[in-house]
């Protein structure tokens, strides 16, 4: 027995060392595995990588799909740079710029088993356009894809690709400058061929990343496994890309913001994917800072858009009116220090920015335009989603219509289903309208190609909330956008902000400061807050 | 002795008086029911009073914003809304009934002005859906307890079929399928925020709990003799429903009338709350809690005012409406009260309903 007892202790001592030296090994490097729990606001718009346009569903999907090219897994600049997904390499850009070829990494395979080939990525066009996603416009340059989208049959002609050697050619009708970030996106994240052209956010398409979204529940929630292909082969073939820490992620969506913020502070959710609301983020902000709090800049513009093909917004002056109407400190407060004026559509820190204000609030001024231009219709239906803020916002943006003369109505929608409702141009009465847009990519022509460009009018899944459609502006945003990017062109995307505040579509107040709040079980440090794709889901370690 | 006097007293009384004028004096001696009707008197006052104050008082209106203005108290200047988002609190008379309750939200708006005008929308609501509840069961029971057959099969049916659903999620279906593009129905057409789209499905969606009891009520009576009498004088089947039956459902319809205003002002406070009731900036009872919700821990008292004038109004209404029922129909009392003494008593409880049966 007390040989036993010695056996037992020197056991004990040995296993107390590994445990010792683990627990070491962890304060440096975190933890492993581990389910990481979190919380959303509202369900983003799609599970599906051809149709989610919000950051909310871009976060979502980020690490479950690749794309041929990714984002660096990085915050700040770094985390804009393109860098090879799916590709063995950066593009081979050819042919005056309008011919790319990549040619895909072997062995890839999806989360279900099937093998990644070189034929999914047209097939993964086609889906998109198929479901007339919002993301067509930044296709729509390949060549024969415009003759797709209206036929939807026939396979786009320039693209090109051979499954046995992975080489993938795609051919432009003319160069495109913003081409190689927009193939970085998870609109052309290769699901594989076959994946039916319906939204299948309840049942998401299979994973080339490191986490397969395993249950679905509209409305309620998901869960994320990690992907057996990528312990398999796609991990070890993408070692430039993260393969996360934690074993499972579980979002649920709590819509109550409040509710969301106990829950972090309690530890029964590790993060929450909207900020704290704005009557507990100063509260949160002095008492987390640092530790299990952090404030995040986003490269994103807040504004309220007004339906140029609708009266009275057909008239300049009656957009003009509003623009000096509004005054974005009021905007400011409603926000409570999660967002900082501006009043213009580029903004900070997107090359091109350069700070001017067309419309300094004045409210005499708005009324003189106003009587100037006797507006005949004066019902103007505004639309808005739910989210707290973004009500209040409209609300505030109704009650300056009214003040104008105008007889405001606020329709809110629900968050989830915003962004489709308002993008339907058959909608009835989309008169004028809330809107925040979030870099799709760190080009300034991503804030006004898919926003205001006339081409970009689609019937479903819309942008151009505005129906902007300046031919002479139409024409320079195309031209710009064949460009590389350098500093005339910069300069060029500065005088086009300006450009196309003097038309005055929008009524653009703020741009976005959001937050990562976490549980006292996360380490803070390690969460990468990507400038596209924001809180960066493989970034998560447990301390 | 004295019991014996008092009898005739009573009966020459009720022979004197109709049945409105009994159930009138049974409801004066109930001071309970006259005294919850005095505080739902006061609350209907309180809102209609909702312009004077906005105009005289306040100065504002229920959805102007006053986000960046600035209030003096006692000499002290103050935000409405702070840097960090904070509302105002209650200012009672501070400002001369600005801000008496404060400010609402981040938007800075007049929260005593909002709760009159709230007041007004939600009492609207209550009473307008519980008239076109009433009007709907009435007829519904009427067509369905006198035609019996095939009639009473295909309203009985209907009414199932709306039953058969959870009423609030009824409600919050038809409240979302209707928030986009309104409800048109032939020349009338309601746009997707407007006030009636609420009032008609709370309308609607209550009839049920009301035609199944009057259906009842009505197959009972329709075997009663002044029916056969009306029908062997030749009346026809209109003039014998809303002639002969409808007189005898008034005193059932009224005390339902009371309550479902009750009711139906707790389902549109939970329809706004959830966000298909009352659409913004316009203010309910219901919406308000909503608003205040989002700054619980800030300021409570936004959620804690609108949701004590609810519990007031409801309250009061289904005190009164009690009263009411007592009063019209005394004998409902009497079995309540007898089944009342079942469950407390067994089997001497039993005896008694037996006595009171005889």
């Amino acid at each position: 027995m007390r040989k036993l007892g010695s056996v037992l202790l020197v056991l004990a001592l040995v296993a107390a060392s590994a445990v010792g030296l683990a627990a070491c090994g962890s304060s440096s490097g975190g933890k492993e595995g581990g389910t990481l729990t979190g919380s959303y606001a509202s369900f983003p718009d799609y599970l599906d990588p051809q149709l989610s346009y919000t950051s909310e569903g871009w976060t979502a999907l980020w690490n479950s799909y690749t794309p041929l090219l990714s984002f660096a897994h990085a915050g700040g600049k770094a985390g804009s740079k393109v860098i090879p997904g799916l590709a063995t390499a950066m593009p081979k850009i050819t042919n005056g710029g309008k011919t790319y070829t990549l040619f895909l990494r072997k062995g890839l395979k999806y989360s279900d088993g099937t093998p990644v080939k070189a034929s999914d990525f047209p097939a993964t066009v086609e889906r998109l356009f198929k479901l007339n996603s919002g993301g067509v416009p930044f296709y729509t340059s390949i060549v024969g894809a415009e003759k797709f989208a209206e036929t939807k049959q026939g396979g786009i002609s320039g693209i090109k690709t051979n499954d046995k050697t992975g080489e993938i050619v795609i051919d432009l009708e003319k160069p495109r400058g913003t081409f190689t970030d927009e193939l970085a996106i998870p609109f052309v994240a290769l699901v594989p061929k076959g994946t039916p052209a319906k939204n299948l956010t309840a049942d998401p398409p299979p994973a080339t990343g490191p986490y397969e979204i395993t249950n679905s529940e509209p409305g309620r929630g998901w869960t994320y496994e990690r992907n057996p292909a990528w312990a398999g082969a796609n991990g070890k073939l993408m070692p430039q890309l993260p393969g996360g820490h934690v074993n499972k992620i579980e979002i649920s969506v709590i819509r109550n913001d409040s509710t969301q913020v106990n829950e972090v502070e309690q530890g029964k959710t590790d993060w929450m994917q909207a900020p704290p609301p704005p009557d507990r983020y100063q509260e949160v902000k002095n008492k987390y800072e640092g530790t299990q709090f952090r404030v995040e800049k986003t490269v994103s513009t807040y504004y309220f858009w007004m339906n140029m093909k609708r009266a009275p917004f057909d008239d300049l002056k009656v957009r003009e009116a509003v623009n000096y109407a509004i005054d974005p400190r009021a905007l400011e407060r409603i926000y409570a220090g999660s967002l900082a004026a501006t009043h213009q559509i580029l903004p900070p820190g997107m090359p091109g920015y350069e700070k001017f204000d067309l419309y300094p609030h004045n409210m005499a001024k708005a009324e003189q335009l106003i009587k100037e231009a006797n507006p005949s219709d004066l019902n103007i239906t505004v639309w808005g989603d739910n989210e707290p803020e973004n009500s209040e916002a409209t609300q505030y943006y109704q009650d300056v219509l009214n003040k104008l003369g105008f007889n405001a109505k606020f329709k809110e929608i629900n968050a989830d289903n915003y962004y489709s409702i308002i993008g339907n141009v058959n909608t009835p009465d989309l008169d004028t309208g809330w809107f925040d847009w979030f870099e799709d990519y760190p080009h300034p022509n991503d804030f006004f190609q898919p926003l205001l460009s006339g081409e970009s009018i689609a019937p479903t899944n819309n942008s151009n909330f505005s129906q902007t459609d300046i031919p002479e502006l139409n024409a320079k945003i195309s031209r710009l956008g064949e460009e590389t990017l350098g500093p005339k062109q910069e300069a060029e995307y500065a005088e086009l902000d300006k450009e196309f505040m003097e038309h005055a579509p929008w009524a653009p107040y703020g741009t976005r400061i959001i937050s990562t709040f976490v549980s006292s079980a996360i380490d803070l440090d390690k969460v990468i807050f990507n400038p596209t794709f924001e809180d960066d889901l493989t970034s998560f370690q447990f301390k | 002795m004295a019991s014996v006097q008092a009898e005739p007293i009573a009966v020459s009384a009720a022979a004197d008086s109709g049945p409105w004028r009994l159930a009138l004096r049974r409801l004066r001696r109930n001071r309970v029911a006259l005294g919850f009707l005095g505080l739902f008197v006061a609350i209907v006052v309180f809102v209609i009073a909702a312009p004077l104050w906005a105009d005289h008082v306040a100065h504002t209106g229920p959805n102007a914003t006053h986000t960046l203005e600035r209030i003096t108290v006692g000499g002290e200047k103050r935000d409405v809304v702070n840097p960090e988002g904070k509302p105002l609190g209650p200012q009672w008379f501070g400002a001369g009934g600005k801000f008496f309750l404060g400010a609402d939200s981040r938007l800075g708006r007049d929260e005593m002005v909002r709760l009159m005008y709230g007041g007004r929308t939600s009492l609207i609501i209550g009473v307008v859906s519980a008239l076109i509840t009433t009007i709907l069961a009435t007829v519904l029971g009427l067509l369905s307890g006198y035609y019996r057959g095939w009639t009473d099969s295909v309203i009985s049916r209907a009414m199932d079929v709306l039953w058969a659903f959870p009423v609030l999620l009824l409600a919050i279906a038809l409240g979302v399928s209707l928030a986009i593009g309104g409800l048109k129905i032939g020349p009338v057409e309601i746009s997707g925020g407007s006030i009636w789209i609420p009032i008609l499905i709370i309308g609607v969606v209550m009839t049920p709990y009301m035609a199944r009891p009057l259906r009842g009520e009505v197959l009972a009576l329709r075997e009663k003799e002044f029916v056969e009498a009306a029908v062997a004088q030749g009346a026809g089947s209109l003039r014998v429903m809303f002639a002969e039956l409808l007189p005898n459902l008034w005193s059932t319809i009224i005390v339902f009338f009371t309550l479902n205003i009750a009711g139906n002002m707790l389902l549109e406070s939970a329809l706004s709350y959830l966000g298909v009731g009352v659409q913004p900036p316009n203010s309910s009872w219901g919406t308000m809690i909503s608003t205040g919700s989002e700054l619980i821990t800030s300021a409570p008292l936004l959620t804690i005012i609108p949701g004590t004038m609810i519990l007031l109004t409801v309250l009061s209404l289904n005190v009164f409406g009690d009263g009411l029922r007592d009063a019209l129909d005394p004998k409902s009392k009497v079995r309540f009260e007898a089944r009342a003494g079942v469950a407390a008593t067994g089997a001497a409880g039993t005896e008694g309903l037996e006595e009171l049966g005889r």
